[in-house]
């Protein structure tokens, strides 16, 4: 994943600029999928609980099982997608390797947590949900973080 | 300890790569069926407009998105160019396939429907291969 850039991106001045730019749209990305998910589940985890599980006290129904499945794919397809091209720019960086080996176990294993909890919570009960919201809540933290900081050392021109 | 951390990093990778292949092939399945004659079914009961509301946004993300994975190959030098060349046309043509199908079937011609089925479960296959290759070529570079 090292090839995203070449070992002169502050030379090239179109590829850094290309690179400036979709740094920045994808934390703007990260930004608005979150959005998404509080508008569709809700903020808090019981938020996400009743939009996923139903709530007969408020009367809302249990989210369809297509739905639910439309929207993991689509989000984790998204989702690996900015979590492969972040850690392809991490990797240009001069962070120790062991930042790097644990920003992106962190990485794969919230997005992982974030899947299977929600997913599996339809057979195992709400407390999975719980899981998969921390998952998300904490993919997205660290992804932001991580996509600020490449972002400020390529502004810097330190990248 | 540091090979062993690299060799659960690519672990995880693989299971989500899995996770995601299994969570399109659920979907799959839930929507449209398991057997020949459900997917026929979905498909004929479709409109037009429904069918284009699936395939515009498919073809225009997919072909991006697998550029943007098969681009990867070419700095990878450990593999060669007929494997390179099976993976590119392999996976933009099965995607064809695996797009195209289901309007054949819209179009009376039931039998597309193992089209279907073999270029979507093969297109899942090789993408989730494509992918675990890339990142763990790409890890043992760096690392």
């Amino acid at each position: 994943m090292k090839f995203l850039i070449s070992k002169k991106l502050i030379d090239n001045k179109s590829l850094y600029a290309s690179v400036v730019w979709m740094v920045s749209f994808l934390i703007l990305a990260l930004l608005l999928n979150m959005g998404v998910k509080i508008i569709d589940f809700g903020v808090s985890p019981q938020d996400w609980v009743s939009s996923i599980m139903g709530n007969e006290e408020e009367f809302i129904d249990p989210m369809l099982l297509s739905d639910l499945l439309l929207t993991l794919h689509t989000d984790l397809f998204g989702l690996i997608l900015v979590f492969v091209l972040a850690s392809a720019l991490m990797m240009r960086t001069s962070h120790s390797q062991m930042f790097k080996l644990t920003t992106m176990t962190l990485g794969v294993g919230t997005l992982l947590a974030y899947t299977i909890g929600v997913i599996v919570s339809l057979w195992l009960g709400t407390f999975c949900i719980w899981i998969g919201w921390g998952g998300f809540a904490a993919f997205h933290l660290l992804m932001i973080g991580l996509l600020l900081n490449i972002l400020i050392l390529l502004v810097s021109k330190k990248f | 300890m540091h090979h062993q951390s690299l060799r659960v990093l690519a672990l995880l990778f693989v299971a989500l790569i899995v996770l995601q292949s299994l969570l399109g092939g659920a979907l799959f399945l839930v929507v449209a069926g398991w057997n020949p004659h459900d997917i026929v079914h979905y498909y004929t009961q479709k409109s037009l407009h429904g069918a284009l509301e699936v395939l515009a946004p498919h073809v225009l993300f997919v072909s991006i998105a697998l550029m943007g994975s098969l681009h990867f190959l070419g700095f990878i030098k450990t593999i060669g160019d007929k494997q390179k060349q099976f993976f590119i046309h392999g996976l933009f043509g099965l995607f064809g396939l695996d797009q195209s199908a289901p309007l054949m079937i819209m179009a009376g011609f039931e039998s597309f429907v193992w089209v279907k089925i073999v270029a979507f479960v093969a297109f899942e296959i090789v993408l989730a291969w494509l992918l675990i290759i890339i990142f763990k070529k790409s890890v043992d570079e760096f690392f």
